[in-house]
């Protein structure tokens, strides 16, 4: 499965566009059938999308948010953001008919169901987090019937919400194995949905379990949403005696801001294992790992760049790198060492690293 | 197929090396009773429960998840927890004070500078063992890995009742326990003879119709239903001794009682819903823990339904026998002490060098043979 980098992108037809907010969008893509296998995806995957644009090559990840499991053509759903070059071509641009150039699925931030599997999800979901976290719980009602979910989902306010419709359909079908409990940081007056009031803090991450404590005990709790959100939420799990084993995040959004300028790279010598091929790089000081390769013309996969997706993800073999933001890592990851290229620095003269793609 | 052939041996009912074996082959092995889901309901809460040759105890976290462990000490094997309580923050062992957390992690040595200074706490934690909830009752495995619960009962789910265990509540006269004289295979078989409900209790189960038995085995778990008969089904709503159940559809008003393996059995009927936890204790002793919930609704409605069907009841129950005194079973009028006579009077004629099984019911007793054949399958090496 690519990750966005030394596989080629492929010509994707958008079959359809569907307005979902008055920010979100999402582009239901055709797949011929010669492609079906490279792109085959799991509940909570991306796919690159690439973009030309003033004489550059733009890529970004974005997640499938449709279900390999019921029956679903490939989707993304992608927000506009407010400066985002990407987002705002999509949304102005694309149209049924529109062809994409795309890379293959990639992404370990996934949920995989089992048919005999009894199993409680817990989904804290924020804003456009909800985009893996729905592909993930459309999985598991259609093949992992004994489990249930639980989706705690904030937004702004009620007309923000993405695929609240969806979510809607979803209760009247699936009412024994799916809740949905709403946060809204600032519904207007006139707003019949029924929410939380505020944003998805400690003290909303203890009442959703108090609310709906796990009937099957294999519990497994799945965060998306900015920065702070991930964080808190994580702690609040933690403090409530979840094993970190159990908790599984994903960024979206806002990073935490990435202030960490207190280690400069070393100029080090890079030796990168591409897939079985080598490539001896010299890397200049200042640079991160993925920077000197991309200056080299190295073919590795990225696509964010800013250490949420986890496309540009390889093995530290020999030397030292400091990391700024790896947080598409789990911290067993990184004790395992990986490495995220778009957020290490070299701090050895020599470097090994692994990567495959 | 002879069927006078015993498929289990004598030796299977009266030998400590058969009970010991199937302590370890079956009861260590599978999915084990544990109580209901209202037994811990808070964090901090645990009961501890014998599975097998395993002990193991249940406490709930803060995240109001089940954790299960074996309930020993990894210092020098003491068991840690009593039967059952609540507030428990940490685990600590009685006889050094070795803590340990609700995850199961060691964090407590006393004097370990001194007594261990090369202790590698992390490789001492709590052996985790598998819980699970499945139809408001709480199963443990001795396995930390075990095939999910809805492996071992899914395929026979759809065959018992339609009862929502989680929304009945428990009726405190419906709890005991009886110590029967025999054999625990003595007391399955004698819960899934459909050949002796039309006899032993002539007097006592004549409100379910056992000419239309439906019934079988799904996998190693035994199902059966049958109907009302058609003189309480007429008056039912008077006649019933509690309150019917509400979500209990009319074709499915009638008595379901499984046998799940190795040794739940669960009475689901249209007023009651039951467990009969069957608990070996010796080659010729076995425990029953009984439990039953009902409707919740006041005790007003129990004390209105009780008069409405006293007449009814008064007629319908006899003793199969005139008694022989008040304590006679077979006088009782009660179905249940009409079984424990029963399999205690088989027992009884096992140790004989004259005992042998002569037929048995090709229909009737069909499950009886098809049982014995289950546990000598789980026990290897028996014939």
């Amino acid at each position: 499965m690519g990750r966005g980098g030394a596989v080629k992108p492929f010509a994707l037809r958008v079959t359809e566009v569907v307005p979902e907010t008055a920010e979100a969008k999402s582009f239901v893509f055709d797949v011929p059938p010669e492609l079906r296998q490279a792109f085959a995806w799991r509940p909570g995957q991306h796919v690159t999308v690439v973009v030309e644009m003033d004489g550059e090559s733009l890529r970004r990840p974005y997640t499938v948010s449709a279900s390999p499991h019921a029956g679903e053509p490939l989707r993304i759903t992608v927000k506009r953001q407010r400066r985002g070059r990407v987002s705002g071509y999509l949304h102005d641009h694309v149209q049924g008919g529109s062809v994409l150039r795309v890379m293959p699925p990639f992404g370990g931030f996934c949920l995989d169901p089992e048919p005999t599997s009894h199993r409680t999800l817990y989904l804290f979901a924020a804003g456009s987090g909800i985009t893996p976290l729905y592909a993930m719980l459309r999985s598991v009602l259609a093949a992992e019937p004994y489990s249930t979910v639980h989706l705690l989902y904030g937004n702004r306010n009620a007309k923000s919400m993405i695929f609240r419709q969806q979510l809607d359909a979803l209760l009247q079908t699936h009412d024994e194995h799916l809740s949905v409990t709403h946060v809204l940081s600032s519904p207007s007056w006139w707003s019949a949905t029924e929410a939380w009031r505020g944003r998805i803090d400690a003290d909303a991450v203890r009442r959703f379990i108090d609310t709906f404590p796990p009937y099957a005990q294999d519990a497994q709790y799945f965060i998306c949403g900015p920065g702070s959100m991930n964080v808190d939420v994580r702690r609040a799990l933690m403090d409530l005696d979840v094993p970190p084993e159990r908790i599984h995040a994903e960024f979206f959004g806002a990073a935490p801001p990435d202030d960490d300028t207190s280690v400069v790279a070393v100029a080090s010598q890079l030796t990168v294992q591409l897939d079985g091929v080598r490539h001896d790089v010299a890397a200049p000081e200042g640079k991160t790992v993925l920077q000197a390769l991309q200056q080299a013309e190295v073919d590795i996969p990225y696509a964010c760049q800013s250490g949420l997706c986890g496309a540009c993800k390889g093995r530290l073999r020999r030397g030292t790198v400091h990391q700024r933001a790896p947080l598409a890592l789990e911290k067993t990851e990184i004790e395992q060492g990986w490495v995220l290229t778009c957020q290490s620095v070299a701090t050895s003269p020599q470097l090994w690293l692994d990567i495959e793609a | 197929m002879n069927q006078t052939m015993p498929i289990l041996p004598v030796e299977a009912y009266v030998d400590t090396e058969w009970f010991e074996r199937e302590q370890r082959l079956i009861f260590s092995k599978t999915w084990r009773f544990a109580g209901l889901a209202e037994d811990i309901s808070e964090p901090g809460q645990y009961l501890s429960v014998q599975a097998g040759l395993n002990n193991l105890f249940i406490v709930m976290g803060r995240d109001h998840r089940l954790r299960a462990f074996h309930n020993i000490c990894r210092h020098r094997g003491t068991q840690l927890l009593r039967a059952e309580g609540k507030g428990r923050k940490a685990i600590t062992c009685p006889y050094h004070d070795w803590t340990y957390d609700l995850e199961g992690r060691l964090i407590s040595v006393p004097q370990q500078e001194k007594e261990f200074p090369d202790l590698d706490t992390s490789c001492l934690g709590l052996l985790p063992a598998s819980v699970d909830l499945w139809r408001g009752m709480l199963f443990v495995h001795p396995d930390p890995d075990a095939d999910s619960i809805m492996q071992w009962f899914g395929d026979v789910e759809p065959y018992l009742g339609p009862h929502r265990p989680e929304e009945l509540v428990e009726y405190a006269d419906g709890a005991g326990q009886e110590e029967i004289r025999a054999n625990w295979k003595i007391v399955v078989e004698n819960y899934i003879d459909a050949y002796h409900l039309a006899h032993l209790h002539s007097g006592t189960l004549a409100m379910y119709d056992h000419s239309r038995i439906e019934s079988g085995f799904v996998g190693p778990h035994f199902a059966f239903y049958e109907p009302l008969a058609p003189h309480y089904a007429k008056n039912l709503e008077a006649n019933a001794p509690y309150p019917l159940i509400d979500h209990v559809p009319a074709d499915k008003l009638g008595a379901f009682v499984p046998m799940l393996f190795p040794g739940l059995g669960l009475s689901e009927t249209e007023s009651a819903w039951s467990i009969f936890h069957v608990v070996p204790l010796a080659p010729d002793r076995t425990r029953v823990v009984l439990r039953t919930k009902v409707m919740n609704v006041s005790e007003w409605q129990f004390a209105k339904q009780e008069w409405r069907s006293a007449g009814f009841w008064s007629t319908q129950i006899r003793g199969k026998y005139e008694g022989h005194g008040d304590d006679d079973p077979m006088a009782s009028g009660d179905f249940m002490q009409e079984d424990i006579y029963a399999c205690e009077q088989q027992q009884k004629s096992l140790r004989s060098p004259y005992f042998s099984v002569g037929a048995t019911a090709r229909h009737g007793e069909a499950a009886v043979r098809d049982f014995q054949r289950l546990v000598a399958q789980w026990v290897e090496g028996a014939p």
